[in-house]
């Protein structure tokens, strides 16, 4: 392994990290919300480290796919450390563990949250905690990609390793060019989101912040019941849509700018994924039909009684969007809804967003392969001496990526069991320990059970606690840089 | 600059390495997914999989935006087409490889009616280098600039050449009329001032017109008799374009090929030539040839191996010259240490040759790139530069132009005739600049000088 280059590389993303500590710096200055100084040591503790690291002087560049793979894990857990210092120097979360838990949370845009009260915390922390949703949901090694210019020539294996999906096609040749591409896609969308919450009359901090939670999938709320708390149909909707809009491939966006139309609009995984998402709001909007008497458990502050099919589509529409691009907002309470509406957002959990977007879990393009895998196999079965390959987009999708697939779901279900195992010794019900590892494990943020849109994960023990912050990171990094962590091989020069 | 390969085999992908270096946005089109996974992974370029002849492959490409489109696949009617396609759908510049000599005798008019605006054919330029270094028997390596008014001439400096051990600006006063450019001591390069020397064993290029060159040499004591005969081993192209060139030199040429339909075709075609119809790597056959006594051993089979160990064995035979092709452009450093010194590889030719044009297409606002010569090793590059009316550095003495660190203005040609420069020389518009830098420093000729630090 090239150790020089490693570190060196690590070194610039904390760097870049600190750096990026200087927008809750500035609004702390701004709202004078007593948080200034734990911001400003925080940011300098981040640079200086980082600093210190990218002193160490690559003897030669060549960054192997093994490089970047552990510069992109590694990168995450410090960034997650380092990024947790301003809760922990401020005194708002006292434990370290909860400090690195609520961050990696963040970055990882899961929204998982061991708070128990998020409107106590001071508005620079709040806004630096929203932040990380942003800065994680697109990558902050993309970001450095598309800042730091010649991170080596073989920076193709950084995006490879950060990026979702289970292939990275570039769009343009230069990697730090594609890099600047999604950037400004992101920044666009998100410049979009804001004026729209701006003109629906939040203030800007809140158009800002749910911004960010929505951009970046995360799903952190600034008040205690979330989106809930406007109590406003427009919002939700609009809301809802943005995150929708999220968990879409980046790439297709770049194709629409393009004005090659059938690239954007034919892609198989987005039409997959707005059947899935607006087939499910359908159906549970009309399996809670009957919860109309109870405002269908909302978790406004005024909850009204009655309602419309369009009342019922509109809190399963938010919630369905919420839970599928992995953001985690919520305006109901869906652990009080039927059997048949929960199952389903569990599956939706599993399923997650798009390749090459914002959103977490397995990916709609991987469900396709497995589902496309599954019925060659069969096929197979009956005619033992077909030839055939199975196809996307029109394109042959080649063997190794279809066994990649079928390895990756694998691994995905084995983390997820592995990690059950050891959060079950909590003792919470069956409920409340599968969803919470799934949710943290797919970056979704609330489960059912305790940790439901209205819980929070405050109760788990320190080693759940941190079992769960590798299970976000494992989920936002795709299961085996995270695991390449483990291989001794991996070390070795 | 926008630029699609298609065909990431040796060519395509030794030719991505260089122009993405160079700056240029690349995109690798190939059918093969192995070759693209490898550029994928070790290159910063965009791979496209797919048929570079099919237009939604062209279009996925984005052809219509691509400044230069280069056909090198292992078929030369696949690069035809592919350069046709490419044109039709708006790339502004195209290179085609042909190779095979059937198309060369049409080749003006298959160029004009497929609107290619470059063909390279590695086998024949391959042919022509190696007929310069039958010249001069003592020369690794020998290069033309300015149309090949001057010559870059490596060669190794013996123990008893009058040359070691002197101050360049001492060699200066005695041979005037040649600048000596860079010196290769085992892997590093030098490109010396007026106070380095010369080794023995050391690489040297010396440069200057062909004339003076050729007097230096015969100056110095090395052997500048022409060849008289040679030997070629293998049938192939090279051997039939290298026959072509040189046949008519008055060379006694024989040619050795192992296939017989192959002898036949060979010596149908050509007529200066005795075609001997046997195995060339065995040695018997070869003492049966007299190698001892020929002047030339071109080992020109399909297979490296086979080249290099007929080659040493010429060399320990004592024959004057050994030239090998091989075609493993990274077992270079290798071969070189075996004692053949002349190894000449038509894919890095043709990578080479490209890559010229590419930068000479490239042209900055004061110069011109007519040419640029990446010495073996690749550390350190030749560039020849045409300035233009209205730079900064014209008429200004070189002494007074601030040359940056580690660049060497080797020579100018002003009406054709060379000037190895000094201090109260300057530069005209319209001279021929040949420059020394070390490899990727140098991309207009204005990059030499501190221009901002003059101003001052």
């Amino acid at each position: 392994m090239n150790r020089k280059l490693t570190f060196h590389l690590i070194g610039k993303v904390l760097q870049l990290s600190g750096l990026l500590m200087l927008l809750p710096l500035l609004v702390s200055l701004i709202y004078r919300s007593g948080d200034t100084s734990a911001i400003l040591l925080a940011m300098l503790v981040t640079v200086a480290s980082g600093s210190l690291l990218s002193l160490v002087q690559p003897t030669r560049d060549t960054l192997r796919a093994r490089e970047g793979f552990i510069v992109v894990a590694l990168s995450w857990v410090l960034v997650s450390f380092f990024g947790g210092l301003p809760f922990f120097f401020h005194g708002s979360i006292p434990s370290l563990v909860d400090c690195f838990f609520e961050t990696v949370s963040g970055f990882t845009t899961t929204g998982a949250t061991i708070l128990t009260d998020v409107e106590a915390l001071p508005r620079g922390l709040t806004f630096w905690r929203s932040f990380t949703h942003w800065g994680g949901g697109m990558g902050v090694l993309v970001l450095s990609l598309a800042l730091i210019p010649k991170m080596g020539a073989r920076s193709i294996h950084l995006m490879r390793a950060e990026s979702p999906g289970p292939s990275t096609d570039k769009l343009v040749p230069r990697v730090s060019n594609n890099a600047k591409i999604l950037y400004m896609i992101y920044v666009g969308l998100s410049l979009l989101m804001v004026i729209t919450m701006l003109i629906c009359g939040l203030d800007l901090f809140d158009a800002l912040t749910h911004t960010f939670g929505a951009a970046g999938t995360g799903g952190f709320g600034v008040y205690g019941n979330s989106i809930a708390h406007f109590d406003s149909p427009v919002v939700e909707t609009l809301v809802g849509i943005f995150m929708a809009l999220f968990g879409v491939n980046f790439s297709l966006y770049y194709f629409l700018l393009r004005r090659n139309f059938k690239a954007a609009l034919g892609n198989s995984e987005m039409r997959l994924y707005w059947a899935i998402l607006l087939g499910s709001a359908v159906v549970i909007a009309i399996d809670i039909m009957p919860l109309a008497s109870v405002g269908f458990y909302s978790i406004a502050d005024n909850v009204k009684a009655g309602g419309n099919f369009f009342t019922a589509l509109r809190y399963s529409f938010f919630q369905v969007s919420s839970v599928m691009t992995t953001t985690g907002y919520a305006t109901a309470d869906f652990n009080q809804w039927p059997q048949l509406s929960r199952v389903i957002l569990v599956l939706l959990m599993f399923i997650g967003a798009s390749a090459g977007s914002t959103g977490g879990g397995m990916k709609v393009i991987r469900l396709q392969l497995l589902i496309k895998g599954m019925v060659r196999d069969i096929r197979r079965t009956i005619h033992p001496k077909s030839v055939d390959t199975v196809k996307l987009d029109g394109h042959a999708v080649d063997e190794n990526m279809l066994s990649g697939v079928q390895g990756f779901f694998f691994a995905y279900i084995f983390v997820l069991l592995a990690a059950l195992l050891v959060v079950s010794r909590d003792g919470f019900s069956f409920e409340t320990s599968f969803t919470a590892v799934l949710a943290t494990l797919s970056n979704i943020g609330p489960g059912l059970g305790m940790v439901g849109p209205v819980g929070n994960f405050a109760a788990f023990s320190d080693v759940s606690k941190l079992v769960m912050s590798l299970c976000m990171l494992i989920g936002r990094l795709e299961v085996f840089p995270v695991l390449m962590l483990f291989a001794p091989d991996a070390w070795k020069h | 600059m926008n630029i699609i390969i298609i065909g990431n085999g040796k060519v395509g992908y030794t030719l991505a390495q260089f122009l993405v270096k160079d700056g240029h946005d690349i995109t690798v089109v190939d059918n093969r997914p192995e070759a693209l996974h490898r550029a994928g992974d070790t290159l910063d370029v965009m791979c496209v999989r797919g048929n570079g002849a099919n237009v939604k492959v062209l279009m996925e490409s984005g052809v219509e935006n691509a400044d230069i489109i280069i056909a090198v696949t292992g078929n030369d009617e696949l690069n035809m087409v592919c350069c046709l396609a490419a044109k039709q759908l708006g790339a502004k510049y195209s290179i085609a490889r042909i190779r095979d000599p059937e198309y060369t005798e049409s080749l003006q008019l298959l160029q004009k009616k497929l609107d290619i605006d470059m063909v390279i054919n590695p086998e024949r330029a391959a042919a022509q280098e190696i007929s310069r270094l039958m010249r001069f028997p003592f020369a690794i390596n020998i290069e033309t600039f300015a149309h090949g008014r001057v010559e870059m001439v490596e060669f190794r400096a013996e123990s008893t050449d009058p040359i070691l051990n002197t101050p360049l600006a001492r060699l200066h006063s005695r041979y005037p009329h040649v600048q000596f450019t860079a010196i290769q001591r085992g892997n590093s390069y030098i490109i010396p001032d007026g106070a380095s020397l010369i080794l023995p064993g050391d690489r040297v290029y010396a440069t200057g017109d062909r004339e003076s060159v050729t007097h230096f040499f015969k100056q110095i004591g090395k052997d500048t008799e022409r060849l008289k005969s040679a030997l070629l081993i293998g049938g192939g192209h090279v051997s039939y374009y290298l026959s072509q060139i040189i046949g008519g030199m008055g060379v006694y040429l024989r040619l050795i090929e192992i296939r017989h339909d192959k002898c036949m075709a060979l010596a149908d075609k050509l007529d200066k030539v005795l075609v001997i119809n046997a195995d060339g790597t065995d040695q018997e056959v070869l003492e049966s040839e007299n190698i001892a006594d020929c002047g030339a051993l071109v080992c020109l089979t399909d297979r490296d191996e086979e080249n290099l160990i007929t080659g040493l064995y010429g060399v320990r035979r004592g024959v004057r010259k050994v030239i090998v092709k091989v075609d493993r452009i990274n077992a270079m450093d290798v071969v070189g240490d075996m004692g053949i010194d002349c190894i000449v590889s038509p894919k890095l030719t043709t990578a080479n040759v490209i890559l010229r044009s590419v930068r000479a297409l490239n042209n900055s606002r004061d110069s011109v790139v007519e040419k640029v010569y990446n010495l073996p090793g690749g550390a350190i590059e030749a560039y020849e530069f045409t300035a233009l009316e209205g730079a900064p550095y014209l008429n200004i003495p070189l002494n007074q132009l601030r040359i940056r660190k580690g660049i060497l203005v080797s020579l100018l040609v002003r009406d054709r005739k060379c000037i190895i420069p000094f201090g109260s020389d300057h530069i005209e518009s319209g001279d021929t600049v040949l420059l020394i830098a070390r490899a990727g420093t140098v991309v207009n000729l204005e990059d030499a000088f501190d221009i901002a630090e003059m101003k001052k």
